[in-house]
């Protein structure tokens, strides 16, 4: 009698799972096909009742920003938001692949979105972690330009060269601008190109450092440099080919000339009179420096950076933008994606409309001085100005100079390489020839 | 006879078992935990970590690609360099400081709370200090272009992120001075001064007595004390962490940034790295103390 | 314990000059970082080379949209009040619990002599000297594996490996001062082995029971490695809550202040300490 009640017990609790899963994978499918209207995800958003959004949580203003705004905006909706500070995005993408890993499908893990973009989408996706293609079927997805003809919508269709197919939603787009300290340098002298950051440095040494790579910062940095010394002169274009297209071989010699630039440039940067070149940690660490006037430049992104920064005090008073490095300013875009193994697809999805919408993503703007992720061109003029009033503004630079000299990421898959070239040819002062360095890192990418 | 031998024995019996019991909840907590801790990483580092899907145990491939790197030896001599010195100057300071405390002076209520207040809080508060005292946009380098012996801060020198590691050593003198300070002079008290005044009054003077009678007096208390500090110094993260001078680090920020890494192959050698701390801490601090040991049994103290 | 002479000796007892200024010195390096560090937490902003901050707080923060300095600091988005709790929640609970587990070891250790004793008694110092780097990552995988990663019961099981040989010293310490002559007069007297715990053995460990517990408290609110693995972001302490604010090398006003919020455990544990245990019970533990 036991034996027949556990079975059934068993049996019951396995059917049910199998049609909870069941019902999920019909969702999904639904979702992914378009098959589904909205009014059915908002009602079995709000049966789930929260959303787990995993971000990096090293902003004030953007914690500010998801406590006082996002949450009531969600609320209103009938969900609840549980935002999820991280110090690494890594850190997220690593637990919903273990999860994965440990047989926790969808409906079944602990992460309902991630703020991403660049490497750590390329491995969700690599790793058939995502949720699939929804980002261009909600309401809200009538604010992003999804046409792949229209070649304004590059940053909506790839991220840093890989295919997102609508897994992804846009949430903020930006742009690698530096600042100088006018107070301090003249604004003619801050050098645009490359060589006269040279020159710069040589009449003023140790005035300038940049984020150390492994930080994408610091790796921005370091692509910007490879671009601008292309050896065939075309910028970023060879770069958006994956490594596999490209090869070790090829690949080292597009970047060597970049690479030693950055090896010379290192013997002038802080602290390389002394016992050799400091680069900082973070960000912050280098808006610390560039406050108190040890270097005169900081780069980072942030299109509205310096007007947030004069807001709370981080930035010196005399700080403006400038255009540097000539033609190649690097602009993405960065996405909320949803995990294969999301807990609440529906939340998930509810938020990911709510994200989208012009009423956060001014507010986010303003706020947190995050620049939206939606195209303006297919917004209305009242949506548009809405844009426009929230804006923090430019210091120093206008956006027709902005929009002269942006340049794409390299393509996801070359990060890792030129990450790793950069620390052991500058950093540990290999003396391998840069050749053999690729090709290292390219057989460790397995 | 037989009888009274026998519940003799069952006595002792279940005295030892009473004496297991009574140790075994602190024992679950070491030798379950703190124990197995050692034992996986020591695995680890040998190439048994089927979770990862490498079982090659056992592997020296992750000692020998680690001790391979002459980056590791300098991350070595980096680590022992500052606990060292740390160790030092924080003696003699904290020395220093128990001399004064033992004798009578107004306020001295008022210093006892006050020197004690590192001991209480955490090195990252020192560390803040040192950060906000020491950097080249510190308050030290303000002064000085206050009265004007620097104009940029660039000419302040380098306290902080080198690795000369000033910063660090800094920091740990200003946590454990007051720690040693604390050991000696209660060690002081608890001696009393009657030997000291004896000497002095037999014609010995200052420096005699502190040497011959003084010091040997106080050592157990500089041994012991010495030797958490040093061990402290040299497992210690956060301080190399954030005012080191980069590569090469010191093992612990090494070993973590191993750990950080996607590579898995690099966890192992970041458990060979953690394994060669132990390795070096426990042999180091065992032949400290095997040496006293012997020194204490040369002048007949046990 | 020796008596204190007056004594009219060459020796002295008063300071000399050197040491006076040599107290200063110290007391000055000591107490005077923490002057900066108050006038940070109260600007809005304070670059090289100013002395003084060229703008206060106070006059910036009606017009901040987002809350600065002490405002921040004590909003929710900072969440120290969070970390705060945690702390001295965790911090209670270890002391607690290495006080029941370390007491009874420690009698056994005081008293008692067995077969490997030296053995044991050197493995129980051994946290003290392998750090816990060593050991940090190694009980993140245990943890994860017994699904206790991440929670309360982790970290103040981990909590307990560094506070284990602090408080086993300083409590067979005071074993060994109590000796057994007086819970075995009070026997002979007639007191049950109840009555003997409670009104001889007690009240004459107290004091080191105390300065035990508050060594082990102290400890716990310290740990910083340890917490930050186990804790995987989820449980924030003090500790874990400033290194993140500083592990880039700077301080800005929100930083500072944090930072004085977390040295605030630590003055009042210090009045506390100081107002009762003397000196000599801490080098008890310390002192051999």
């Amino acid at each position: 009698m036991k034996t027949l009640w556990v079975a059934l017990s068993l049996t019951g609790g396995l059917l049910t799972s199998a049609a909870f899963a069941q019902d999920l994978d019909a969702f999904r499918d639904a979702v992914t096909s378009g098959e589904i209207a909205w009014e059915d995800v908002q009602a079995r958003a709000q049966e789930e009742g929260e959303i787990n959004l995993y971000y990096w949580g090293g902003s004030d203003q953007i914690n500010v920003w998801m406590d006082r705004f996002a949450a009531p905006g969600l609320e209103a909706e009938g969900v609840t938001l549980n935002p999820v500070r991280i110090t690494s995005t890594k850190d997220a993408v690593d637990l919903v692949l273990a999860e994965l890993g440990s047989g926790k499908g969808l409906g079944e893990g602990s992460v309902d979105a991630i703020w991403v973009n660049g490497e750590n989408f390329a491995t969700l996706k690599q790793q058939n972690a995502l949720f699939g293609a929804f980002a261009d079927k909600l309401p809200n997805s009538a604010n992003i330009e999804w046409n792949a003809e229209d070649p304004r919508a590059l940053l909506n269709l790839r991220d840093f060269g890989v295919e997102t197919n609508a897994a992804e939603m846009p949430w903020s787009g930006q742009q690698y601008v530096c600042a100088v300290n006018t107070e301090r340098v003249p604004k003619e002298n801050a050098p645009s190109t490359f060589a006269e950051l040279h020159d710069y440095l040589t009449a003023n040494p140790g005035k300038f450092a940049y984020v150390k790579p492994p930080h994408y910062i610091g790796n921005t940095f370091v692509q910007a440099a490879v671009y601008a010394h292309n050896p065939d002169g075309d910028g970023a274009r060879p770069f958006q080919k994956s490594i596999d297209e490209l090869g070790a071989a090829e690949l080292a010699r597009l970047i060597k000339p970049g690479m030693e630039y950055l090896k010379e440039l290192d013997g002038l940067l802080l602290g390389a009179s002394g016992s050799g070149a400091r680069y900082p940690e973070d960000p912050s660490a280098l808006q610390g420096l560039f406050l108190n006037g040890e270097i005169d430049f900081s780069c980072n992104f942030g299109l509205y950076g310096v007007a947030i920064g004069l807001r709370d005090g981080t930035f010196p008073e005399g700080a403006e933008q400038f255009v540097f490095p000539e033609g190649n300013m690097i602009k993405n875009k960065n996405y909320l994606v949803i995990p294969g193994n999301a807990p609440n697809p529906a939340a998930a999805l509810v938020m990911a409309n709510y994200m989208a919408s012009v009423e956060a993503q001014a507010s986010k703007l303003e706020i947190a001085g995050m620049p939206p992720g939606v195209d303006p061109w297919r917004l209305t003029e009242e949506e548009v100005a809405q844009l426009t009033a929230a804006s923090p503004g430019f210091v120093g630079i206008t956006q027709a100079e902005l929009d002269a000299n942006t340049a794409p990421d390299t393509n996801a898959t070359l990060v890792d390489v030129i990450e790793a070239t950069w620390l052991e040819h500058i950093q540990r002062d290999s003396t391998d020839s840069i050749e053999k360095i690729v090709e290292r890192a390219v057989a460790n990418l397995n | 006879m037989a009888s009274r031998k026998t519940n003799e024995l069952v006595r002792m019996r279940k005295e030892r078992w009473l004496v297991m019991m009574q140790l075994l909840p602190v024992m679950l907590v070491l030798v379950l935990l703190f124990g197995g801790a050692l034992v996986l990483g020591v695995a680890q580092s040998l190439g048994f970590a089927p979770w990862f899907g490498v079982n090659t145990f056992p592997d020296l491939t992750y000692f020998k690609a680690l001790w391979g790197e002459p980056s590791f030896w300098r991350s070595l001599w980096l680590t022992l360099y500052y606990a060292i010195a740390a160790t030092v100057i924080s003696l003699v300071l904290g020395i220093l400081v128990a001399l004064a405390l033992v004798r009578r002076f107004r306020s001295k209520t008022l210093y006892k709370y006050l020197y004690k207040l590192p001991l209480m809080i955490p090195y990252t508060v020192g560390i803040a200090l040192a950060v906000i005292m020491l950097g080249n946009g510190g308050m030290i380098s303000r002064f000085m272009e206050f009265v004007g012996l620097i104009d940029d801060p660039s000419q302040f020198p380098q306290i902080l992120k080198t690795h000369m590691g000033w910063g660090i050593i800094a920091v740990y003198v200003w946590k454990q001075t007051p720690f040693v300070a604390l050991t000696i002079y209660a060690v002081l008290l608890g001696v009393g001064r009657e030997t000291e005044e004896a000497a002095a009054i037999l014609g010995a003077n200052k420096r005699q007595v502190f040497f011959l009678v003084t010091l040997p007096q106080i050592m157990p208390g500089i041994i012991s004390s010495t030797l958490i500090i040093f061990a402290f110094n040299i497992g210690a993260f956060e301080a190399p962490f954030i005012l080191g001078g980069g590569f090469p680090d010191t093992l612990p920020v090494v070993a973590w940034r191993y750990f950080n890494d996607a590579d898995y192959t690099l966890q192992l050698q970041g458990m060979a790295t953690v394994v060669s701390i132990a390795l070096m801490a426990s042999g180091i601090l065992y032949s400290y103390l095997a040496i006293y040991r012997r020194y204490e049994r040369r002048i007949g103290r046990h | 314990m020796a008596r204190r002479t007056e004594s009219t000796t060459a020796l002295g007892d008063r300071l000399s000059p050197f040491q006076k200024l040599y107290l200063w010195l110290i007391a000055g390096f000591i107490l005077g970082p923490f002057i900066p560090l108050i006038v940070q937490s109260f600007a809005f902003r304070w670059a090289w080379p100013d002395l003084l901050p060229s703008t206060w707080w106070l006059e910036q923060r009606e017009e901040s949209i987002v809350p600065l300095a002490w405002d921040y600091v004590f909003s929710p988005y900072s969440q120290v009040w969070e970390a705060t709790v945690n702390t001295v929640f965790i911090g209670c609970v270890v002391t607690v619990i290495c006080l029941i587990i370390c007491l009874p070891a420690a009698r056994v250790l005081a008293r008692e002599s067995f077969r490997g004793k030296a053995a044991f008694e050197f493995f129980l110092s051994m946290p003290l000297i392998v750090p816990e780097a060593a050991i940090g990552i190694a009980l993140l995988m245990i943890f994860i594996y017994v699904g206790l990663a991440g929670t309360y019961t982790g970290i103040i099981i981990v909590h307990l490996i560094p506070t284990i040989p602090y408080m086993i010293r300083m409590l067979t310490a005071v074993y060994q001062g109590l000796g057994r002559d007086f819970e075995e007069q009070a026997m002979i007297l007639g007191a049950s082995r109840w009555q003997v715990l409670r009104l001889v053995t007690l009240p004459m460990l107290l004091p080191g029971v105390i300065a035990g517990a508050l060594f082990t408290f102290l400890v716990s609110t310290n740990i910083f490695l340890l917490t930050f693995f186990m804790g995987q972001g989820k449980i924030i302490t003090l500790p874990t809550l400033l290194f993140s604010k500083i592990s880039g090398g700077t301080l800005d006003a929100s930083a500072a202040g944090i930072t004085l919020v977390v040295t605030l455990p630590g003055i009042i544990l210090l009045l506390i300490t100081e107002r009762f245990i003397k000196e000599e019970a801490f080098g008890k533990g310390f002192g051999n």
